[in-house]
């Protein structure tokens, strides 16, 4: 879908309907809609562009104002997130990986996927396929409570389709243990941003060991001191570069794995 | 040859891009167990006992032989003196901040000064001046970004520093988070500075790339660092600033804020920072987690590293982590004195 090929009547409706978005504007989203409906043009294309770029934009309002363009015209809810949102969060992502965007512009593209997605979770929950995505137990260790990194991993998996279980910061290392066990993990992903709290990473991997759970879970570390080295010697699988590597290296090697792929989108 | 100076000279005529006997060896934070034990500290007295800090903190320079004496322990004491909640950490982890204000009008600084946890920092400056009058004695404290990341949340920090570039309606929200940033930042450096503080540390942790965006850094952070730069100037007081991360991209902004030095973290190239600041001597950058389990090989390396890429004073390139070993930092300090006499 390319915006530029489309008739100019089109394109300026969908400026409108931008600007109706920023302004948080319902009629206005809705009559845009049925104007831009009646002139026959690929609606569903075009707004699963427009939800991406919003994301990728992190442009909050218009995410949601998308999303409720989506949700009318009756595009499938999860299309709408993975194609949509979500394809957009992996956008930006992929910039930041290439070191063409920043941190602050990964987060707002963060919170304007969510945006998005909370209108659609409703009808996500009730078009559930009964397959159940594959599931990452994802903290900042025991001592550390910085998380902006942690969370931009579990954004980054979730828009992959992975189900994230966010233990959120200063983590016990037991717990750890715990959630995976629970929720039969696939992976476990820790994250520190201190020097002072790395210590807390083999800790965990020691006790996944001796609970016999390793084998089965893929261990990612993760954070500004941390180093490959660093994570090999510590028995963890991978320390990915950023939140973008993490959430490729794990889609990359389960599907290396096929037993543990088929659940995933 | 420049005969042989204290460590507070040494370090004063390095701030003034002055010859020096040889390099300088200063640190940030310094809550180092071996030395809490060593001195007799308990957890978490030692955070508001100004003896006991000083204890604490003094081993750094009698002991290792650091140029400085740095209180207090952590980025934290701006904080708990506004209210905010902080977990104290343990005796091995530093105490930090969990919890922001939802607006600025919720931030109330007129008793700052009164908090225990500063009266604490005054409080060791003055000692630490007193018991060793030869060192430097450098507080550490939080610079205006980082402080106003602190007051708003850390993650509120990072998305405005993009939006306030975007609209002028959220620029006014940046500001007066920042306003108030500086004048809480202003009240603690004038107390530091009359406590008998000889320069003052300040980490803008918040205002790196990784966190924000150099472009809100170039235009917001460098107007207030450099705001408070020239209150510290006035009070006769020279300043140092640290930024985290790889600072490249920012390091000629860090050097417009007229900081009298600039400390820089490993990922930096100090080559590549050191020819694009010029004048202004930088402080750097060995990789911190040697001092818990480097060897004495990788110390001496990334020590004459830091020297040969120009910087002039060496330095870790975060605090000093609480699982440091004495005798790896004395390694390091010995290091720079030999660095020193082949080159200097």
């Amino acid at each position: 879908m390319e915006f530029d090929e489309l008739p100019e009547e089109v394109r300026e409706l969908i400026e409108q309907l931008d600007e109706a978005a920023e302004d948080e504007e319902e009629e206005a989203i809705e009559e845009l809609t049925e104007k831009l409906l009646d002139t026959g043009v690929d609606m569903e294309a075009i707004t699963l562009k427009k939800l991406s770029l919003c994301v990728m934009d992190g442009e909050e309002e218009m995410s949601v104002g998308w999303t409720k363009v989506a949700l009318k015209i009756g595009i499938d809810p999860f299309k709408a997130l993975l194609k949509g949102l979500a394809a957009g969060m992996s956008l930006i992502g992929d910039k930041y990986e290439k070191g063409e965007a920043f941190v602050p512009q990964l987060m707002i593209a963060s919170s304007a996927m969510y945006e998005g997605m909370e209108l659609l979770s409703p009808y996500l929950k009730a078009n559930s396929s009964g397959a159940d995505p594959s599931t990452v137990v994802i903290g900042t260790v025991e001592g550390d409570v910085h998380d902006i990194g942690k969370n931009l991993v579990k954004t980054l998996l979730s828009a992959n389709g992975f189900n994230c279980v966010d233990l959120g910061n200063d983590v016990e290392a037991d717990r750890f243990v715990e959630a995976a066990k629970e929720y039969q993990a696939t992976a476990v992903s820790m994250s520190t941003l201190m020097t002072t709290t790395m210590a807390e990473m083999p800790k965990v991997i020691n006790m996944l060991e001796s609970s016999g759970m390793r084998d089965k879970i893929k261990v990612m570390v993760g954070g500004a001191p941390l180093s490959t080295d660093y994570a090999a010697k510590i028995g963890a699988d991978v320390s990915p570069k950023d939140a973008a590597g993490a959430a490729n290296w794990l889609k990359t090697t389960l599907s290396e794995s096929p037993s543990d792929t088929e659940n995933l989108n | 040859m420049v005969s042989e100076m204290t460590s507070r000279e040494r370090v004063l005529a390095m701030l003034n891009g002055k010859p020096v006997d040889r390099v300088p060896v200063v640190t940030g934070s310094t809550m180092v167990v071996e030395y809490i034990k060593k001195s007799g500290g308990k957890w978490p007295d030692f955070h508001s006992n100004p003896e006991m800090m000083v204890n604490v903190a003094g081993m750094m320079h009698t002991d290792a032989g650091i140029d400085s004496v740095v209180v207090p322990f952590g980025m934290f004491v701006e904080s708990i003196a506004l209210g905010l909640d902080v977990k104290m950490g343990r005796v091995d982890i530093q105490p930090s901040v969990r919890s922001f204000f939802k607006k600025p009008e919720e931030v109330n600084y007129a008793n700052f000064l009164e908090n225990t946890y500063v009266q604490t920092t005054l409080e060791a400056i003055k000692l630490a001046k007193e018991k060793y009058p030869e060192a430097a004695i450098a507080p550490f404290l939080v610079a205006p970004v980082t402080l106003a990341g602190d007051l708003m949340g850390a993650e509120n920090l990072s998305m405005l520093s993009i939006k306030c570039l975007q609209k002028e309606k959220q620029m006014a929200k940046m500001e007066k988070w920042l306003s108030i940033a500086l004048e809480i930042n202003k009240i603690y450096a004038k107390a530091c500075i009359e406590a008998g503080a000889d320069l003052l540390y300040y980490s803008d942790a918040s205002a790196s790339p990784n966190l924000v965006m150099p472009d809100f850094y170039y235009k917001v952070g460098v107007p207030v660092e450099k705001e408070l730069g020239d209150f510290i100037h006035e009070l006769g007081c020279p300043w140092v600033l640290h930024i985290c991360g790889d600072t490249v991209p920012i390091i000629e902004g860090m050097a417009s804020t007229g900081a009298d030095c600039l400390s820089v973290e490993q990922a930096v190239d100090m080559k590549k920072a050191t020819e694009i600041v010029g004048a202004v001597p930088i402080a750097g950058n060995l990789t911190p987690l040697l001092m818990v389990e480097g060897t004495e090989e990788q110390i001496v390396n990334e020590t004459r590293k830091g020297l040969n890429g120009g910087a002039k004073a060496s330095m870790l390139g975060c605090g000093t982590p609480p699982l440091s070993t004495s005798d790896r930092l004395k390694t390091w300090v010995k290091a720079a004195v030999e660095w020193s006499a082949e080159n200097l």
